[in-house]
């Protein structure tokens, strides 16, 4: 909480440098490196103001240390809980990595524009992701499975390099039982007890049958799962215009100020980091842009 | 009360102390062109004694040279490295500095509070500059004089610039001697000043004095207040002659109407390869350009308090760190790093604040260290773009992919 006198208007933290305290209320190790925090903010009233979509994501500050873009992984239904899951990368994510809970970091946000819910009405749902990219589709999963009523099929392809690498592990186990979202994950190495598929996460694109027309895609992974994702939905002949895609660039202020997280004329943390494929389709398949 | 824009008087140089007089008297911290670091710089001035005198300024690719003038005469030279963005937007900026005591940042110390500046000497291209980052910082000239920056909260770092810009003064200086370098008359953007700039005050120098026209009502008032006598035919007709004459005898040229188009279809041009083995990713281009906003907020401790401070700086698309993410740089290559500059100054600036992010100034150019030229590399990429058969731009289709 930042003392009213520095702080013009009572606001939620998307255009101001000063960081609202988050208290951390839970810590999940997910894999080696990854772990999932639960933050609540610190003031009652900006805890009730609070409000995010899917696909959006706040900068976490520690102080000293520097700030991060990571995106909220948890339910959109429930803003209060505010769950992020971070790999550790760097000196942030390092510093975030040792705290117990307890501790309060500093957060702003919610920056960006999330996933198209608008656009999913009636259609069927296919979500891919590798890695790390599972976390801002998480609260997308969540959505779907609340408003369950609001499109046709829901897929969600995962890949990740081992079993044990998956995040949310035991949810994958419930949704896989979930007859209301086909779950598919594949590995790049498998153990002995994975009975599931092995190989990159766009080989399972042959275990499914995707009604071009009528599907919207959402990709989220490192940058080449991102090209090589989207360009294999468009070979299923899904139109651009319903292929969107969660891209990641340097961020620094996360309100289109800083210029460091510049795509051609984009802002990726104003205007996206969600894009449709169709609006950036003259720069994305360039290098270095 | 609006003033006639053809109205003129006459400021005899004598009055300039008087000028300035009257801007501390209304509580101005008054900034003008002086001679240091062997260079024209902005820096704060006490008196018309302290404004550089009788220099002239030599431009070229990689070169800037300051020899001697007409001693009658103050504003001889064109722009030197500065330009008002620094006072506006500046190159370090505290933001505030906190510590966490319990479970709450307490904040020891806001920014500091945005100063009152009236700036003298401003070229047309400036003002351009400075309407240009107006657009970036989300300040708007009034259509009158009202406060324009009261809709809505912004960050702290815009909320520094919109205070300092609708408390700022703006004192141009027509140029009756562009630079080997400017090339503002291709944009519009000079040599004098037009209706659409944000100004106050300008000026034309004569071997007296200067002839002098009002946009503001700030301006009117201190024109009343030195009851400043008309400027007679002569004298118009003198302004007239200089600066048509300035308009035919600009350094540089460059054609502005296709950039967007030009550079869209250049992604791919050959000639990125070229500048590449040139440029040194220096980032002088972007530290001496008027219009150049990228900036990197950042922590720093102090260890006897505690407290930590945030501090936002200029930062430069030159460097790796600008785009660094956890696979590397996005931007790895000097080439893609040129070609992010130049096609955000001419094309995607366009998209994003609806103007081009370069004003022809000719401040990269001359303080570019192997001299690259932009007017130069815009016509290399034309040559080769009109060599190309195919116009279309890049269309990624399903079937070409791999
Ligand atoms: C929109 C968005 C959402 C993200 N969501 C998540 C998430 O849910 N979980 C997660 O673990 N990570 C996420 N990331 C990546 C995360 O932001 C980086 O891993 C993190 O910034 C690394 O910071 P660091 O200080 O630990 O690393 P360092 O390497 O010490 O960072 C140094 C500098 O590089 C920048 N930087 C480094 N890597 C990245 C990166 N990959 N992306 C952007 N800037 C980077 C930092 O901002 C900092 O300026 C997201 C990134 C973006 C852009
Ligand atoms: S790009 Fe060069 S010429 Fe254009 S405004 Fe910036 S410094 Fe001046
Ligand atoms: S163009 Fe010139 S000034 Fe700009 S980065 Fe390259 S070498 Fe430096
Ligand atoms: S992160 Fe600053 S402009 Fe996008």
């Amino acid at each position: 909480m930042i003392t009213p006198a520095a702080r013009p208007e009572p606001h939620c933290g998307h255009d101001t440098w000063y960081p609202l305290a988050a208290r951390i209320t839970n810590v999940v190790q997910e894999n080696f490196n990854t772990r999932t925090i639960t933050l609540e903010m610190v003031d009652q009233a900006q805890r009730n103001d609070y409000q995010w979509r899917p696909g959006q994501f706040n900068m976490l500050y520690v102080p000293s240390v520097g700030e991060a873009a990571i995106s909220i992984s948890s339910d959109s239904d429930k803003p209060q809980v505010l769950e992020h899951t971070i790999r550790t990368v760097g000196s942030v994510t390092r510093a975030i990595e040792h705290m117990p809970v307890g501790s309060v970091v500093g957060l702003r946000g919610p920056f960006g524009e999330g996933w198209p819910i608008e656009a999913i009405e009636g259609k069927d749902v296919v979500m891919m992701c590798g890695g790390i990219g599972l976390a801002p589709l998480r609260p997308m999963v969540y959505w779907l499975l609340n408003h369950r009523e609001m499109c046709r099929r829901v897929v969600l392809l995962y890949g990740c390099r081992t079993p044990e690498d998956r995040l949310y592990a035991d949810e994958l186990e419930q949704w896989h039982e979930d007859p209301r979202i086909d779950v598919l994950v594949t590995v790049d190495n498998a153990t002995s007890q994975w009975v599931g598929p092995v190989g990159v996460v766009t080989n399972l694109l042959r275990r499914i049958k995707v009604s071009a027309r009528e599907t919207v895609v959402m990709v989220c992974g490192p940058r080449i799962l991102n090209r090589v994702g989207a360009w294999s939905f468009l070979q299923l002949h899904v139109p651009p215009e319903q292929v969107y895609v969660s891209l990641e660039r340097n961020m620094n202020c996360g309100f289109g100020r800083c210029g460091h997280c510049q795509y051609g004329p984009k802002f990726v943390c104003r205007d996206g980091p969600v894009f449709r494929y169709s609006d950036i389709h003259d720069i994305f398949a360039k290098e270095e842009v | 009360m609006s003033v006639p824009d053809g109205k003129r008087w006459f400021l005899p140089k004598e009055s300039l102390d008087a000028l300035i007089a009257v801007l501390h008297q209304q509580q101005y911290v008054v900034i003008g062109p002086v001679f240091h670091d062997r260079a024209i710089r902005l820096e704060q001035v006490q008196r018309a004694d302290q404004l550089a005198r009788g220099v002239r300024d030599e431009h070229s690719g990689g070169q800037y040279r300051l020899i001697d003038g007409n001693q009658e005469l103050l504003f001889e030279y064109v722009v030197g490295p500065d330009s008002a963005k620094k006072f506006f937007f500046p190159p370090r900026q505290e933001l505030f500095s906190l510590h966490v005591k319990g479970e709450q940042f307490v904040i020891d110390k806001v920014g500091p509070a945005a100063p009152k500046l009236a700036i003298l000497g401003l070229r047309p291209c400036d003002l351009a500059a400075i309407a240009v980052q107006d657009r970036v910082f989300g300040y708007h000239q009034p259509a009158g004089d009202e406060a324009p920056w009261a809709s809505g909260f912004r960050c702290e770092s815009e909320l520094y610039y919109t205070q300092a810009r609708e408390q700022s003064l703006l004192i141009a200086v027509n140029c009756v001697r562009p630079g080997g370098t400017c090339f503002c008359a291709s944009w519009g953007n000079g040599p004098q000043v037009n209706k659409d700039m944000p100004y106050d005050l300008a000026m034309t120098e004569m071997r007296k004095g200067f002839v002098i026209r009002s946009k503001s009502r700030k301006g009117a008032a201190i024109i009343s207040s030195l009851s400043l006598r008309d400027a007679d035919d002569a004298e118009v007709e003198l302004e007239g002659l200089l600066l048509q004459r300035a308009a035919e005898h600009m350094g540089r040229q460059l054609q502005t109407d296709d950039l967007p188009q030009l550079l869209d279809r250049a992604i791919d041009s050959p000639h990125w390869d070229n500048v590449a083995k040139r440029c040194l990713s220096c980032g002088n281009c972007t530290m001496v350009c008027p219009t150049c906003f990228c900036s990197t907020v950042s922590d720093s401790d102090d260890l006897a308090t505690g407290s930590t401070t945030r501090t936002r700086e200029w930062e430069s698309c030159y460097t790796h760190q600008f785009s660094y993410t956890t696979s590397g740089p996005v931007r790895s290559s000097i080439r893609a790093r040129y070609r992010h500059w130049l096609r955000h100054k001419l094309d995607t600036w366009h998209d994003q604040f609806g103007v081009s992010g370069c004003v022809g100034c000719g401040r990269c150019i001359t303080w570019c260290p192997v001299g690259i030229d932009l007017t130069a590399e815009v016509e290399s990429i034309r040559r080769y773009d009109s060599r190309d058969e195919n116009h279309a731009p890049p269309r990624i289709t399903v079937e070409a992919r791999p």
